[in-house]
C-alpha cells in the first residue's frame, strides 16, 4: 500500500492563457485548453477577499443574447467554475465575472461591462477533428501499466492522406524513442519488450507529433501514464481505488493599511469501489463568520453509473434550467434513472438565516415610513417599532422531477419546485417570500440525435410578504363581492385560496396579478439538426415578467423572440462558418413606456490548418438595440433605447519550435458603441494582447505577455435649448475620457533538486493611466512524494498610493 | 436440431468468407484491424484458420484481417480495435476471429465469437460505420454500448448481456430482436431468443468479465518459491488457484 502511496503522483495542469486586467478583486485568470464538448474549468485569482461576498460567472455560447450565470467556488484566495461541457462549442465562449463585495455593490471582470467594456473571448477550438484522427489506442491518460504490458500505439487509419506517418516522432519523458517502434501500416506500435530499459518507473510524459508529407508539423499529442510494480498495480487495479488530498494555508493579506490573516483547509476525498464511486469535499476558512453567508463549505456524494447519484452538503442541483439551474443548496440531492422512468429530487437551504440588528426604537405615532422601520417586540424593547438592520430568513428550497423515458430518443419530465422563508428564523426581518414553480420539459431526438427537438414551459406563483399568511374569510368578504373593491364572488376567491393555499401562500402580495396576460409564463422550444456539415439550432423563448423561481436568481423575464445560429463545417473540418442571428423584445405585459427591440448578429470564421499555420478565428457582433421613443419627445426622452455596438476580433495561435518548443497566441478586440439614448454615453474599446509560452527544457518555462488596452467614454450632455425657435434642439456638450495602459508579464517557472522544487516568479508592471507593479513568487517544495510545502508572495505597488502584498504558506497532503 | 446448427455454423462461416473475400476485392491494406493490449498467462493467436499452429501472442502483438485469438484456462487478453472504437477482454477459454474491412476511413468490424466469452465496451459509431458481434446463433450489431457475448459451444446458446445503450440482432432463423440497458438476451440454437431483466448472475458475469487484474501472492517456503495467483470474487472468496512450486 506504500508503494501504491507513493505512485500517485502529482498532476499539474497546464494553462494555456492568463489574462490581466484592471481590477481590484481579480487579479488574473487562468483556464485550461478550451476543446469542443469538453469541460472548461476556469479559476480567478483573487485579491482583497475580505470585501468579496460571492462571484458569480456569466457565460454565453455563440449566438445567444443572454448570458447564463454560475456561482464560482472561492476556494482561498481563487474562485474556479468548471463550464458545462455543452457550454464548450466553436468558435467562441464569451464570458465576464460578477464580483459582488460584502457592500453591497457589485463590479464586473473587466471593469465596467454595463457601461459598454467588451467581455471576454475564450476561443474554442474544434480540435477534436485531429484528435480524431489521431488515434493513441494507448496509452491512455493518467493509466497504470506494468513493464510488461507497457504498450504505446498509435492509429492513422483516420488520418488524411497528407500525413506522412513514416515522419512520425515518439518522445517518452523528452528522450525521443521513436526507433524502438513498429510501424505497420497505419498503426505504430512499441511494446514493453522493445522499449525495455527505456522506460523508468514512475511518471511519463508521451508526447508524439505528427508531421505531413511536406514535412511540416501537423498535430501533437501528450498523454501522461505511470509505469508502476505489479504489486502496485494490482494494488492500483483493485476493487477500491482512493485519491484524497488535504490542503492547508495560512495567508496575510494588507491592502492599504490593512491587514488580515486568513486560515483556510479543505479535503478533497475520492474512492471507487466497481461501479460505484464516492466524493467528499471540505472546505473550512476563518472567512466564515455567522453574519455572513456561508464561507465553509461541505459536500458528500455517491453515484453509480448514469442510473444512481446522491449528493450531501453543498450540492448544485441542474434540473431543467428556467426552474433550478446550479443555485448552491445547503440539502440532499440525487437522481435515480431507470431508463423509462426517472427521479430527480433536491432539499435544502439556500440562504442562511442572519439575525438583523436593531438600530433606534420608536413609539407609536412616532415611526417615519420606511422600509427597514418595523414592529417590534413592545415588551423587550419599550417600543413598538424600531428602525433595523434588516436580517435574513432562512430559505428552504424543495424541487422534484419525475422524467418519463431516458433521454436518448425521448424524455418527458414535470418538475414542481416550492421554496419559503422560515419566518420564525430571524427576529428583526421583514417581508418573508414564497415561491412556487410548476414546470414540463420534453426532448424528442431521432436518427442518431441528428434532429433533437426540446422544449420546457414554467409557471410561478411568488409572494413577497406571507408574514401576514393566508387571507381570512372576513378579509375576502370586506375585499370581495358587492359593495367591495372587487365585484367577485367571495366564495369564489375563498375556494381559490383554499385550492391554491395548499401550495402557495395567498394574499394581497401573491403575484402574478394578470396571470392571464402570461406574465408569469416561461416557456422555449429548439430545434437542433445536424447535416450536411451543419449544425442548425433554431430556438424560441418567452418568459412573462412576473415569471420568478427562487431556483434560477439570474433569468432574464420580460423578452420573447427567436434565435437563429447555424455552425457549417467545411473542407474537411478545416473551416468552421458561425453566423447567428437574434431578434428578441420585451415589454410582454405593456408595462413598460415602450417596447425595446433586440437584434443581435453574430458571425465568425474559424481557420484550422493542417499545415504550419497558426490557427485563426475572426469575429463580427453587432447589437441593436432600439425603442422607437424619441429623444425630442420631453416626456419620454430619459426613456429612449438606441444603441449599436458593433465588436470585431481575431484571434490567433500558434505552436511552432524555434529552437525550442513555444505555443503562442495573438488577439485584438475592436469595440464601438453609439449611443443615442438621453445618457448619451458613447464608448470605443480597443484591446491587443500577445501571449508567448516557452519550454526551454525539461526543468524551465517562461510566459511574455504585452497587453495593450484603451477605452475611451465619451459622455455628451443635452441642454434645452431655449436660444432658438426650435424649443426641442438641443445643444451638445461633449466630453471624453480616454483611459489608456500597457501591461507587460515576464515570468519562468523552474524545476530543481530533482524536481522536487518548483520556482515561479512573474513581474508585471502596468503604464499609462493604469500604474501598478505585480511581482508573483511561488516555491512549491515536494517534502515527500505525497507531502508539499508551498510559499506564495504577491506584492503588489500602486505608485504614490499603496504597496499591497498577499503572504501564505500552504501544504498539500496527498494519499 | 443438430442439423440446423450445423448449417447454421457452415452460413456463418460461409458469410464471413464471402466478408473475407469482399476485402480482398480492394487493394489490401496491411493495416492491422486490432491489437493485442494486455495478455494474463496463456493467450495464443494465428493470423488465419488456414495456419494450423497457434503462436503465443504478446503485448502489441497487430492482429490483421482474419485474425484469431485463444485464452486458455484462468487467461485473458484484451483486444482493442486500432480505429479506437472498442476494447474487447476476451475471458478464459475463448476462441476470437477478428475481420475488418476499411472503407474509405471507416473500419466495419466483426468480431466472430466461436466459443467463450467476451466483454466489450464499443464506442458510439460514426454514420455507416459497423460493429458487429457474429456467434453460430446470431448477428448482433452494436453503436456504443457494453456488456458481454458469451456463447457456449457445448449448447450453442449465445447470451448477450447490455450494461448501457441498446443492441439490434438477427437470429439464425432470420428473427430480430432488441436488447436494452440491464437486459439479457438468450439466443437459442434454432434462432428463438428471450429477452428479459438481467438475472444477478448476469451482472455477476459482467463485473467479472471487466476485471483485467490477477493478483499474486508469493511464499517463501524451503522447497523454493509458492506463487499464487488469483482473482477476486464479488464476495471476496479467491478464484483460479494455482500454485506452483520452483
Amino acid at each position: 500500500m506504500k508503494k501504491f502511496y507513493y505512485a500517485v503522483l502529482f498532476i499539474f495542469i497546464s494553462t494555456v492563457s492568463i489574462y490581466s486586467q484592471v481590477s481590484d478583486y481579480i487579479s488574473s485568470l487562468r483556464h485550461g485548453d478550451a476543446k469542443e464538448k469538453s469541460p472548461l474549468t476556469i479559476t480567478a485569482e483573487l485579491v482583497q477577499i475580505e470585501q468579496i461576498s460571492a462571484i458569480n460567472i456569466a457565460y454565453k455560447i455563440f449566438g445567444e443574447n443572454e448570458y447564463r450565470k454560475l456561482e464560482m467556488l472561492i476556494t482561498g484566495n481563487s474562485a474556479s467554475v468548471t463550464l458545462p461541457q455543452e457550454a464548450v462549442i466553436p468558435p467562441y465562449i464569451d464570458y465576464y465575472l460578477m464580483i459582488d463585495l460584502k457592500d453591497g455593490t457589485t463590479h464586473t471582470y473587466p471593469e465596467g461591462i454595463d457601461q459598454g467594456v467588451s467581455t471576454l473571448q475564450l476561443a474554442v477550438s474544434g480540435v477534436t477533428e485531429k484528435d480524431k484522427e489521431i488515434i493513441v489506442l494507448s496509452p491512455t491518460d493518467g493509466e497504470y501499466l506494468t513493464p510488461e504490458n507497457l504498450l504505446i500505439s498509435i492509429s492513422f487509419v483516420k488520418a488524411p492522406s497528407d500525413v506522412d506517418i513514416s515522419k512520425t516522432k515518439i518522445f517518452l519523458n523528452d528522450a525521443e524513442v521513436t526507433s524502438l517502434a513498429l510501424f505497420a501500416g497505419e498503426l505504430i506500435v512499441l511494446s514493453g519488450e522493445s522499449a525495455e530499459g527505456s522506460v523508468p518507473m514512475g511518471s511519463s510524459l508521451l508526447k508524439i507529433e505528427v508531421y505531413d508529407k511536406e514535412g511540416n508539423l501537423y498535430h501533437t499529442i501528450s498523454k501522461s501514464f505511470q509505469v508502476v510494480t505489479t504489486e502496485v498495480f494490482a494494488e492500483v487495479s483493485g476493487r477500491w481505488k482512493y485519491f484524497g488530498n488535504f490542503r492547508g494555508e495560512s495567508r496575510s493579506e494588507s491592502y492599504s493599511s490593512s491587514s488580515t490573516w486568513y486560515n483556510n483547509l479543505s479535503a478533497d476525498l475520492n474512492a471507487e469501489y466497481e461501479s460505484w464511486n464516492f466524493n467528499g469535499y471540505l472546505y473550512f476558512t476563518s472567512e466564515e463568520k455567522k453574519h455572513l453567508q456561508p464561507y465553509n463549505r461541505y459536500a458528500a456524494s455517491i453515484k453509480n453509473g448514469d442510473w444512481l447519484e446522491l449528493r450531501v452538503g453543498d450540492t448544485y442541483p441542474r434540473f431543467p434550467n428556467l426552474i433550478l439551474d446550479g443555485k448552491r443548496i445547503r440539502g440532499v440531492s440525487g437522481e435515480l434513472n431507470f431508463g423509462a422512468f426517472n427521479i430527480q429530487a433536491a432539499y435544502g437551504e439556500t440562504v442562511r438565516k442572519i439575525e438583523g440588528q436593531l438600530i433606534r426604537t420608536y413609539q407609536a405615532g412616532e415611526a417615519p415610513l420606511g422600509s427597514n422601520i418595523i414592529a417590534i417586540d413592545e415588551a423587550k424593547y419599550n417600543a413598538p417599532y424600531g428602525q433595523v438592520s434588516l436580517g435574513m430568513y432562512s430559505r428552504n428550497l424543495l424541487a422534484i422531477r419525475p422524467s418519463f423515458g431516458s433521454g436518448e430518443n425521448f424524455q418527458w419530465g414535470f418538475t414542481y419546485l416550492h421554496s419559503i422563508d422560515d419566518k420564525e428564523s430571524v427576529e428583526l426581518g421583514a417581508r418573508p417570500q414564497e415561491n412556487a414553480v410548476l414546470g414540463t420539459d420534453m426532448k424528442i431526438a431521432f436518427d442518431d440525435q441528428n434532429f433533437v427537438i426540446t422544449s420546457q414551459a414554467a409557471v410561478s406563483l411568488h409572494n413577497t410578504d406571507i408574514s401576514s399568511g393566508n387571507l381570512t374569510d372576513a378579509q375576502i368578504d370586506s375585499i370581495f363581492g358587492p359593495g367591495g373593491y372587487y365585484d367577485i364572488d367571495p366564495d369564489d376567491v375563498k375556494k381559490i385560496r383554499d385550492i391554491v393555499g395548499k401550495v402557495i401562500t395567498v394574499n394581497q402580495y401573491i403575484g402574478p396579478l394578470n396571470p392571464q396576460e402570461f406574465a408569469s409564463l416561461a416557456g422555449e422550444a429548439a430545434l437542433n439538426m445536424n447535416y450536411l456539415n451543419n449544425a442548425l439550432r433554431v430556438s424560441y423563448i418567452y418568459r412573462g415578467n412576473d415569471y420568478f423561481s427562487f431556483g434560477q436568481s439570474f433569468l432574464r423575464t420580460d423578452v420573447k423572440g427567436i434565435n437563429v445560429v447555424d455552425r457549417i463545417r467545411m473542407f474537411d473540418n478545416k473551416l468552421f462558418l458561425s453566423v447567428g442571428y437574434e431578434n428578441l423584445e420585451d415589454n410582454l405585459q405593456e408595462t413598460k413606456i415602450a417596447t425595446t427591440k433586440y437584434q443581435t448578429i453574430n458571425t465568425s470564421l474559424s481557420f484550422f490548418p493542417r499545415t504550419n499555420f497558426p490557427n485563426v478565428t475572426v469575429g463580427f457582433s453587432r447589437f441593436d438595440n432600439n425603442n422607437d421613443l424619441n429623444l425630442k419627445d420631453t416626456t419620454y426622452q430619459r426613456y429612449v433605447v438606441d444603441d449599436i455596438t458593433n465588436r470585431f476580433f481575431v484571434q490567433l495561435s500558434y505552436d511552432f519550435i524555434a529552437g525550442v518548443r513555444h505555443n503562442s497566441s495573438l488577439s485584438f478586440t475592436t469595440q464601438k458603441r453609439d449611443d443615442g439614448s438621453f445618457s448619451a454615453v458613447n464608448s470605443t474599446y480597443n484591446s491587443g494582447t500577445l501571449t508567448l509560452n516557452s519550454y526551454w527544457n525539461k526543468q524551465l518555462s517562461s510566459i511574455f505577455q504585452l497587453i495593450y488596452s484603451s477605452t475611451e467614454l465619451e459622455r455628451i450632455g443635452r441642454i434645452d435649448d431655449t436660444t432658438t425657435a426650435k424649443k426641442y434642439d438641443y445643444i451638445i456638450e461633449k466630453t471624453v475620457q480616454p483611459y489608456d495602459y500597457v501591461t507587460l508579464t515576464l515570468g519562468c517557472k523552474y524545476k530543481l533538486l530533482e524536481d522536487k522544487l518548483l520556482l515561479s516568479a512573474t513581474l508585471s508592471p502596468s503604464f499609462g493611466d493604469f500604474k501598478r507593479q505585480a511581482l508573483d513568487f511561488i516555491a512549491d517544495y515536494n517534502i515527500l512524494a505525497n507531502l508539499s510545502l508551498a510559499f506564495q508572495a504577491r506584492i503588489y505597488r500602486i505608485p504614490d498610493k499603496a504597496t499591497n502584498s498577499i503572504i501564505g504558506l500552504v501544504t498539500r497532503l496527498t494519499f | 436440431m443438430l442439423k440446423l446448427k450445423n448449417i447454421l455454423f457452415a452460413a456463418g462461416l460461409v458469410l464471413l468468407f464471402g466478408f473475407y473475400l469482399g476485402r480482398g476485392n480492394k487493394p489490401s491494406s496491411d493495416t492491422p484491424v486490432a491489437l493485442v493490449k494486455k495478455i494474463v498467462k496463456d493467450v495464443t493467436y494465428r493470423p488465419a484458420s488456414d495456419v494450423s499452429d497457434w503462436d503465443a501472442a504478446k503485448v502489441g502483438l497487430p492482429l490483421n484481417n482474419g485474425g484469431e485469438v485463444k485464452t486458455g484456462t484462468k487467461s485473458l487478453a484484451l483486444v482493442l480495435f486500432t480505429d479506437g472504437s472498442g476494447l474487447l477482454k476476451v475471458r478464459e477459454n475463448s476462441i476470437l476471429h477478428i475481420y475488418g474491412e476499411k472503407k474509405d476511413k471507416k473500419l466495419n468490424k466483426n468480431t466472430f465469437i466461436q466459443k467463450g466469452l467476451v466483454g466489450f465496451d464499443v464506442n458510439k459509431q460514426e454514420e455507416d460505420e459497423e460493429f458487429k458481434f457474429t456467434t453460430p446463433s446470431v448477428v448482433a450489431s452494436i453503436r456504443g454500448t457494453n456488456g458481454f457475448i458469451e456463447h457456449n459451444d457445448l449448447d450453442s446458446i449465445t447470451t448477450i448481456f447490455i450494461e448501457r445503450g441498446d443492441v439490434g440482432f438477427i437470429t439464425s432463423n432470420g428473427s430480430e430482436g432488441n436488447v436494452g440497458s440491464r437486459r439479457t438476451a438468450r439466443i437459442n440454437p434454432n434462432g428463438t431468443f428471450h429477452v428479459d431483466s438481467a438475472s444477478v448472475q448476469d451482472t455477476t458475469t459482467f463485473h467479472r468479465t471487466n476485471r483485467t487484474t490477477i493478483k499474486k501472492i508469493k511464499i517463501q517456503t524451503r522447497f523454493g518459491e509458492l506463487e499464487i495467483e488469483y482473482e477476486e470474487q464479488e464476495n471476496g472468496l479467491l478464484n483460479g488457484r494455482r500454485n506452483r512450486e520452483e
